[in-house]
């Protein structure tokens, strides 16, 4: 009978001082791998993501297995003693089951239901599965458990809508253009704020970026860091008229860009949508501008409303995805057992070869 | 002579759909934009596109629709002029449809030439569609009463 045993630390249980000792990059699996195969687990999976360093099993001996897998990390960790054993958690089936369902979903990260996770199990296991280190069992668990982590993303509200102020403005500004590759965006000021929110932009495709900031010197180190182009300062209006999006986050008394202002700006823009994003306060953009059609503005009271609007349904959401992996847990169970039990009556090879 | 008759039917009923198609990405227009004005990330918000594909969306349909409708009139006139050895008829059904492709040839202009943009183009586009209804309801009404000649 195989069993699944798991033996892990995450940021719940761990400082990132021992979850950092811990983590495995892509060239540590090989001779990792070898390892544990060395070790008597030839069914083994390494899941090593920034918040969590997680070693799954299947086997017929979990007492020993587990610490087998204990030492295993101890090992890698450097760990003298007793040092970090209170981070180390350990679980059997089922709760070993119920962990990577609830991991692979999102319900047990840091950030509730966000969708990285579910991309790294899936690397997690392809590069077990290169290594020969999954069998029947972990082969099961993990492609059962990874789409269970699908149906909770599409059936529930679990992954939607962003968690930070950043995110949210990208995706208002997606909902606004679509694919923002084609789009301008300016970015008013070089503060760290506005800065952290257009590497975001630029991740998600957007690669005609301009900055202006008061201090030129400043505008031009920002630019470079980014692949961007400074612009004076001097030209403002000019730029506006140019740009798709605007992330102002400068530090002002007076707004930069009043409500008439904006208005006469469109007509030269011909109506060309404007999305603006104020991350300033006070507030770099006069809010009658909003009013104006095709523009869209968003200030750093509105991304936060919807920063926290997005999390009271994310912990809404939590509930209904939990009862979808009970289910998927208890499906998974049964079907375990049962392969167990069809090993179990199957003759073995040494029968087969011995009834001849 | 039916083969023209059928390009005729063919091309106006394929600018009507063209027309349906731009007033419903003009309507799911209104509604993303709405939410956006709003500040709502409902369901709504995150299953709707972008407003930049449905304006997209709703140009190629009223283009598409408009040259559609041009064409089906053109064969008209002529399937007209081969039965009746006029170019003009006066009829309900004739000035309805010139209505009709006027009111899109000046919603496209605006549209391309980009003089309207964004909301208004969308309301222009379910409005435009009321329109066809209301003209292809009524004629298809006034012809069952009779034939109507002014």
């Amino acid at each position: 009978m195989a069993d699944i045993v798991l033996v892990g630390i995450n940021y719940r249980t761990a400082p990132i001082e021992l979850r950092e000792r811990l983590a495995f990059r892509a060239e540590h699996l090989a001779p990792a791998y070898a390892e544990l195969q060395g070790a008597g687990l030839p069914e083994a999976l390494i899941l090593s993501t920034c918040n969590r360093v997680e070693l799954y099993a299947g086997t017929p001996a979990p007492e020993a297995a587990t610490r087998r897998m204990m030492t295993f990390l101890q090992l890698r960790g450097g760990f003298s003693g007793a040092e970090g054993q209170e981070s180390f958690y350990a679980y059997r089936e089922p709760r070993a089951v119920q962990h990577l369902f609830q991991v692979v979903s999102g319900l047990d990260s840091m950030v509730l239901g966000e969708a990285e996770i579910l991309h790294q199990v899936k690397q997690a296991y392809e590069w077990a599965k290169e290594h020969g280190a999954t069998g029947k069992v972990l082969n099961g668990l993990f492609q059962k458990a990874l789409n269970a982590g699908k149906a909770v993303r599409t059936q529930t509200a679990i992954g939607r809508g962003g968690m930070s102020v950043g995110t949210v403005a990208i995706e208002l500004a997606q909902k606004i253009f679509g694919d923002l590759r084609p789009y301008t965006v300016l970015l008013l000021g070089a503060g760290k704020i506005g800065e952290v929110t257009l590497k975001r932009l630029m991740a998600r495709g957007a690669s005609q970026v301009r900055i202006a900031n008061r201090s030129a010197d400043r505008a031009a180190a920002v630019a470079r860091r980014h692949g961007a182009r400074a612009v004076p300062w001097e030209h403002l209006e000019q730029q506006l008229i140019e740009a798709d999006i605007v992330l102002a986050s400068c530090s002002v008394e007076q707004p930069l860009v009043t409500g008439e202002q904006l208005h006469r700006l469109m007509s030269q823009r011909r109506q060309r949508p404007l999305c603006l994003i104020d991350l300033g306060v006070p507030r770099n953009i006069e809010p009658s501008a909003g009013r104006a059609d095709n523009v869209y503005l968003f200030d750093i009271d509105d991304l936060q409303e919807l920063v926290a609007h997005h999390h009271g349904q994310r912990q809404q959401a939590a509930g209904d995805a939990q009862t979808i992996l009970d289910h998927k847990v208890r499906c998974f169970l049964a079907w375990h057992r049962q392969q167990e039990r069809r090993a179990a009556c199957a003759p073995s090879a040494s029968e087969l070869v011995g009834a001849r | 002579m039916s083969l023209w008759l059928v390009l005729h039917i063919t091309c106006v009923l394929l600018s009507y759909a063209a027309f349906l198609v731009a007033f419903g990405s003009g309507a799911l227009f209104l509604l993303q934009e709405r939410q956006l004005k709003h500040k709502q990330m409902g369901l709504l918000f995150h299953r709707l596109p972008a407003l930049g594909t449905l304006d997209r969306i709703n140009v190629l349909a009223i283009g598409w629709g408009f040259a559609l409708l041009s064409l089906g009139i053109a064969v008209g006139a002529a399937v007209g002029h081969a039965v009746t050895g006029r170019w003009w008829n006066v009829d309900l059904k004739i000035y309805g449809a010139l209505l009709l492709w006027a009111v899109y040839l000046a919603l496209w202009l605006l549209r391309v030439r980009a003089t309207l943009r964004g909301r208004t183009v969308a309301v222009l586009s379910v409005l435009g569609f009321g329109l066809a209804l209301i003209i292809w309801l009524g004629v298809n009404h006034a012809l069952l009463l009779g034939p109507l000649t002014l």
